[in-house]
């Protein structure tokens, strides 16, 4: 015991790489936080213009576009997604971190559009008609009656597409991102230590992981409250 | 109050209503009967145009609804609709299903609106709910809630889809005595239903829809006990 901690001490410590990791750890939390982001604004977007675009034939080119770019991104793994970034789309950038948020961000909002839309139309079509026949319109019905329960059924989701997400931006490194994984490789490169890095490494998500999923559960139990 | 005038629905290539003209006038209680699938619901659902007619007009108070450029929302507000399934909001209170429309519609402050509910709340004797959530309700309180919603909009015209077919029936008559209620208070209702008590003692006119058209109409007592058509004949047989 007291050998391991004592090699975890020369790993990690006395090269001062601790500092590395938690740069490492820094950059894998702005890739996953900017990524959410921007996959939650544009996968809501894209909901959206599916909603008012079914059914309705002067906006059928958006509904196409909508269903093209998840179809794309969702048949592409993001490994090679994030290679088409950097090599096709913005090659020689000097904004790596940007470039992989986005990528992950857009990767993100063709799950994030498949979520809400389904969140949606897990509500009942009464309610939507109960509203409807109110006098509301559709917009009123949508923000007022649909939504508020459609959430219920989305924020779970959302929250495991951000479980997901911190997982998957592990592969950043291949297009020289210094995210925790890639840290934890240089860390074993550099100390001649092959499995504590890695193992801190692996910690660190697992504890991340099971910090969000414990958030999740108590925001479902909040959202739930009324339903009894 | 409302005219419809050669309404046809189509679904792809069935046809559900099969040029339809009849008069729907202020006070009047309408009955609508007939056997499953023959279209009642389309029907009613095509009066407040929540489904599109495929041809034929439909007009209320003056505005032909079917006219792409008719502020559609607007009219709804006059007609209210309860539905089989109550299709209450079960994020809302009890008191806010009531109030929400007219809060957000007719811009009535809170307290006006509120006032309204409850008053309506008492005269269904579920003033004590206010507060509820719809998921601690029984059915045929949440159908009187849901009964007590449209009302809340203050419509010249209520329409119901089989209000109480979703009902345990022990449920049905608290219901359908609400229902009565109104009806003597002079609402003009179109109802579909099964209840053909309800439709007998009730309703001044009842139509009898088949085969996408009306097969008869006429005052109940004609209705049930002199039928003229086989079709009816052999519909009441059925049912009572
Ligand atoms: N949205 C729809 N798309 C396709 N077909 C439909 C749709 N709605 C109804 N139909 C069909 O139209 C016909 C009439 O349906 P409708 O619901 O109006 O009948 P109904 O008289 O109300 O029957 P019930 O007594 O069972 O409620 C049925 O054959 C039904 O399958
Ligand atoms: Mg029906």
């Amino acid at each position: 015991m007291s050998a391991w901690i004592a090699t975890l001490h020369q790993t990690f410590i006395e090269t001062g790489y601790w500092r590395q990791m938690l740069l490492g750890l820094q950059n894998t939390v702005y890739i996953t936080l900017g990524a959410l982001c921007i996959g939650v604004v544009v996968g809501a977007l894209l909901a959206i213009c599916k909603f008012f675009s079914e059914g309705n034939r002067a906006l059928r080119p958006l509904e196409l576009f909508c269903d093209l770019y998840t179809t794309i991104i969702r048949g592409i793994p993001m490994m090679v997604l994030l290679l088409v970034f950097f090599f096709v789309i913005f090659s020689g950038t000097r904004n790596k971190l940007g470039v992989c948020i986005l990528a992950f961000g857009l990767n993100s909002a063709a799950y994030v559009a498949e979520v809400i839309r389904s969140g949606i139309n897990a509500v009942d079509r009464g309610q939507m008609e109960a509203g409807r026949s109110l006098g509301m319109s559709k917009i009123q019905a949508m923000y007022k009656i649909v939504m508020p329960q459609a959430i219920r059924n989305i924020l779970p989701a959302i929250g495991n597409e951000l479980i997901t997400l911190v997982k998957e931006t592990s592969v950043a490194g291949y297009v020289g991102v210094m995210d925790l994984t890639k840290m934890g490789e240089r860390a074993k490169s550099i100390t001649f230590d092959a499995v504590n890095p890695l193992l801190v490494v692996a910690l660190t998500y697992l504890i991340i992981v099971l910090g969000l999923t414990r958030l999740l559960k108590m925001a479902e139990r909040r959202l739930n409250r009324d339903k009894r | 109050m409302i005219s419809v005038k050669k309404l046809t629905k189509k679904f792809d290539d069935l046809v559900v209503l099969n040029n339809i003209d009849t008069e729907i006038e202020q006070g009047e209680v309408i009955c609508i009967i007939g056997p499953s699938g023959s279209g009642k619901s389309t029907f009613l659902r095509c009066l407040n145009m929540l489904e599109t007619p495929t041809s034929g007009q439909i007009i209320f108070e003056g505005n032909n609804l079917t006219d792409p450029k008719v502020d559609l929302n607007l009219h709804r507000q006059r007609m209210g609709m309860v539905f089989q399934q109550f299709n209450l909001f079960p994020h809302m209170t009890v008191l806010d299903n009531l109030t929400c429309a007219p809060i957000m519609l007719k811009k009535e402050s809170r307290e006006k609106a509120e006032q309204r509910g409850i008053d309506l709340l008492k005269r269904i004797g579920l003033a004590d709910k206010a507060k509820a959530w719809p998921a601690q309700l029984s059915g045929g309180q949440k159908q009187r809630v849901a009964i007590v919603r449209a009302l809340c909009m203050e419509p010249d015209v209520m329409l119901f889809d089989e209000p109480t077919s979703a009902l345990d029936p022990e449920m049905v008559g608290e219901v359908l005595d609400v229902m009565k209620n109104l009806a003597k208070a002079g609402m003009t209702m179109v109802v579909v239903t099964h209840e053909m008590g309800f439709a007998r003692e009730v309703s001044s006119r009842v139509l009898f829809l088949a085969d996408g058209i009306i097969a008869e109409e006429g005052k109940p007592d004609q209705i049930f006990r002199e039928p003229k058509t086989d079709r009816l004949k052999g519909f009441l047989a059925k049912v009572l």
